[in-house]
């Protein structure tokens, strides 16, 4: 990793770096193919927290799967740190949390952790510490002992996450990381999630609920069908440039009268009333229905 | 899936450069475990063990094959069924030919327990028919002896079974001894093998002189094969060899 | 700096791999095979009572060896068909192959664990047909010495000459490390077959008949090496069969050594080197077709 900083300018800048990215899945037996991520192209910048969003079968966890390696892109390619996804020194410094993960459930978590921690050649007193940090970290030191198999969803999740930080990666890839976990145990993961951000490490995480993960998001990209529909930073991606939308508190139904009336007196037109929402929520469901129409207008 | 289907050419590929090896390793092994009948596959065996005992036979079960077989062929011996005995073992010595047991052990039912039965047999009044039957039971016990010889040439019990069968069912003493002397030339031999082919010997007409020889240097040998019968055949052969007296061997031993 | 460590191959981390795969396997309750073996000989001594010791020990060494060969196949059979589809199935394969490890070590690991596992159940098995020999060896000597102590010297060595020669020998463990090369390279060809197949029970099927193939295949491959007459298609399939299928015949070597055939340290040895060779190449088209496969 050493030589980073000595190659040239942007390429280097990318943790993740996704170029014309397109994955075609054959049907076994009938002449169809699903085509479940269509040329994609992404930069995860290192350092920040980018949200990969989209409904079930978007084409999420198959482009993160192309990322790490898991399987081949069509077309297109893939980078992480600058170096190609189909080799193995590409996931040197990186920590992958799949969807739903599932680890060997005969182990308790503390082995579970000193497996993983083997294969990455983190060895001897070293493996020890980071044992018991990472277990410190993801609150499960009081369950070390205890077998997978007697674990919870959220405990599952957490001691994923902990085997993803164990080789100390640069970059860590979260497949769903909130999926299925209860709200406080979410919260746990967000904070987890904040925490390594502050630590400088990239994040590429994936949701299909976007509530969850607006607040720890830096830049989002909004997935439909495999296309990606919208991105970029938070705050621009809810700012629609001829729009906007006035939040009051406490204010007397005189005062909206005003408002409105002020509003038509100009060349504004006021379009909707609305109590306020999760504004990311709407944009997302407004991107994804727009695919979906467009899908419906190609047939 | 192409992956696949390169593998699959790799693996033919590979075995394109293996065959000869294999086949020479093949030949090889054959030969070192005794030859000709060794082939499981003739269809000899085929008929004999029935199609699913073929499979069997030839998928590593061969001899728990046999000796299930051979314990059922036990089991018929308890009944006296001696058709059934005779089928049985006949399996058992075509899957392991190179077991000596099982050729024992067939020959000694066919020639002893099964020959007896027969001349024994209450259903059949006329004797000529009772000793025919008992000399077909002799030939069996022979012929299964002979093949067992055939497959393990070295093996010193089967020689001495065969050696037995002669002296105790066909009362041929020049068979007798000679198979008793293969048997003791052959490694892991009974010490006493030598020594019961020069008895035989000694019985024989015409041959008195060889057989006085063996005796002779036996007993000059060592004291532990200064047996009785020993003695006494020496002293019968010296008799009849009228060997002169100062050559004889002393009246009284000890 | 450590980007070389990363990139090399790694012995530790296979070893990682493979002595979690033995726990994974002997989690999945395979040593109840061990208990059959267990039940079997002490079932078979019992039921020996009425052989004389000749054929009680001929018995016993068939049974035990032959069920050593089928168990020990059985294992490497079931135990390999369902690790890798297993690992794809719960995505733990995800998690191990999003770290810096090439899918050869990570098929290795899998392999090594199989084969460890094999190992040890055969030295159980052997150990414990050992004993039981052994122990029926001592109590035939014991009963014969007494029955037999006002019998001639030279009968009473005969008699015990009788029962070393059916008794324990040591050719026998020569024997035991056939049926083990025999076991590796079902293992790592149904570890191929497992790269490819779509269900478990796909892998098993073919391996089964792999194994009975397996057995004709000298019979095939002489057939077609030596017999001229036969038509093209049926000499097509007998070359498919020598060529493709392994000879598993040439790793019965126990049957001859249980019946005191002495075979040749030169012949041992090309059989050992045959069974290496054939679990190599199995080893590598498993690697091969799961560099392509998607995850
Ligand atoms: N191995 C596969 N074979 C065939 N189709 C697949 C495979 N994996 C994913 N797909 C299809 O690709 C699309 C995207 O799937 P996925 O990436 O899992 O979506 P997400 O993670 O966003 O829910 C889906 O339509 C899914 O059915
Ligand atoms: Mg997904």
């Amino acid at each position: 990793m050493n030589d980073l900083p000595r190659r040239s300018g942007a390429e280097a800048g990318a943790a993740v770096a996704v170029e014309g990215l397109s994955k075609v899945f054959p049907v076994p037996f009938r002449r169809k193919s699903i085509t479940a991520v269509r040329d994609l192209n992404l930069r995860v910048e290192a350092g920040e927290v980018y949200g990969l969003l989209g409904p079930n079968g978007s084409g999420k966890s198959t482009t993160l799967k192309i990322i790490l390696g898991l399987a081949a892109p069509t077309r297109g390619r893939t980078k992480i740190f600058g170096r190609d996804s189909s080799l193995v020194e590409s996931r040197q410094a990186v920590g992958f949390l799949p969807e739903n993960p599932y680890f060997y459930k005969f182990l308790t978590g503390e082995e579970t952790l000193r497996f993983f921690g083997k294969l990455c050649r983190v060895n001897g007193s070293r493996l020890k510490s980071r044992v018991r940090e990472l277990l410190e970290l993801v609150g499960l030191t009081n369950a070390r002992d205890q077998r997978l198999s007697t674990y919870s969803k959220g405990m599952l999740q957490r001691i994923g996450l902990a085997q993803a930080l164990i080789n100390e990666p640069k970059l860590v890839v979260l497949d769903e990381p909130t999926a299925g976990v209860d709200p406080a145990g979410s919260r746990d993961i967000r904070n987890l999630i904040v925490d390594l951000k502050q630590r400088g490490i990239t994040v590429l995480l994936s949701s299909h609920l976007l509530t969850q993960v607006q607040e720890i998001c830096d830049r989002v990209g909004i997935l439909a069908r495999g296309v990606l529909v919208r991105e970029g930073h938070l705050e621009e991606l809810i700012a629609i440039e001829n729009r906007c939308e006035l939040v009051l508190e406490n204010a007397s139904e005189a005062l909206v009268k005003e408002i409105e009336k002020l509003a038509t007196n100009s060349n504004a037109r006021l379009i909707d009333r609305r109590k306020s929402t999760t504004t990311l929520e709407r944009l997302f469901l407004e991107a994804t229905q727009e695919s979906e129409s467009s899908a419906k207008h190609a047939k | 899936m192409s992956r696949v289907l390169f593998a699959f050419a790799m693996l033919l590929a590979f075995g394109v450069m293996k065959l000869p090896a294999e086949h020479a390793l093949s030949l090889q092994h054959r030969s070192a475990s005794g030859g000709q009948s060794d082939d499981i596959a003739n269809l000899d065996l085929r008929e004999k063990i029935g199609q699913l005992g073929f499979v069997a036979a030839l998928s590593g079960f061969r001899a728990m094959l046999a000796d299930f077989l051979f314990i059922q062929a036990h089991a018929a011996w308890e009944r006296t069924e001696w058709g059934r005995v005779l089928f049985l073992f006949r399996q058992v010595t075509t899957l392991q030919p190179h077991v000596p047991l099982f050729w024992d052990m067939a020959a000694w039912h066919m020639a002893w327990n099964a020959s007896a039965a027969a001349m024994n047999d209450p259903s059949q009044p006329r004797l000529a028919l009772r000793v025919k039957a008992q000399r077909e039971y002799f030939a069996l016990g022979k012929d299964f002896l002979e093949r067992g010889v055939k497959n393990n040439p070295d093996k010193p019990q089967l020689h001495e079974a065969l050696a037995r069968l002669y002296r105790d069912k066909y009362n041929d003493h020049a068979r007798a001894s000679e198979y008793f002397a293969k048997a003791s030339a052959l490694p892991g031999a009974a010490s006493y093998d030598k020594r019961f082919s020069a008895y035989e010997l000694s019985y024989c007409e015409g041959r008195e002189r060889e057989a006085y020889e063996c005796l002779h240097g036996l007993y000059a040998k060592s004291e532990k094969e200064r047996l009785p019968t020993l003695i006494k055949r020496l002293k019968f052969l010296e008799e009849k060899l009228n060997v002169p007296p100062e050559q004889r061997i002393p009246d009284k031993e000890r | 700096m450590s980007e070389r460590l990363h990139r090399g191959f790694s012995p530790a981390r296979i070893f990682a791999i493979s002595i979690n795969t033995l726990i994974e396997l002997t989690r999945q309750k395979v040593f109840y095979v061990l208990l059959l073996f267990a039940l079997l000989l002490i079932g078979c001594s019992v039921f020996m009572a009425r052989f004389t010791f000749q054929q009680e020990f001929q018995i016993l060494k068939d049974i035990s060896l032959g069920a050593m060969s089928i168990f020990s196949a059985l294992l490497a059979i079931v135990g390999t068909a369902r690790l890798i589809p297993q690992d794809i199935d719960d995505r733990t394969v995800y998690t191990i192959l999003a770290k810096p490890i090439p899918r050869f070590e990570y098929l290795l690991g899998k392999l090594f664990g199989v084969l460890l596992l094999l190992a040890i159940s055969i030295a159980l098995m052997s150990a414990l047909f050992v004993v039981v020999l052994y122990v029926r060896e001592r109590t035939v000597l014991n009963e014969t010495l007494r029955q037999m102590s006002r019998a001639p010297g030279e009968q009473l060595d005969a008699a015990v000459n009788a029962i070393r020669a059916a008794g324990l020998n040591i050719d026998i463990l020569t024997g035991v490390a056939v049926i083990y090369l025999k076991a590796c390279l079902l293992a790592a060809l149904t570890l191929f077959v497992s790269t490819f197949a779509t269900t478990n029970i796909f892998t098993v099927v073919v391996m089964v008949f792999v194994y009975f193939i397996g057995h004709l295949q000298a019979t095939a491959r002489e057939y077609w090496l030596e017999e001229q007459s036969a038509g093209w298609v049926a000499r097509t399939f007998l070359a498919i069969v020598a060529l493709i299928f392994p000879d598993l015949q040439a790793f019965n070597l126990v049957d001859e050594i249980v019946a005191g055939v002495a075979i040749p340290l030169v012949l041992l040895a090309k059989t050992a080197l045959l069974g290496i060779f054939y679990t190599a190449i199995y080893t590598l088209a498993a690697t091969f077709v799961f560099y392509g496969k998607e995850l």
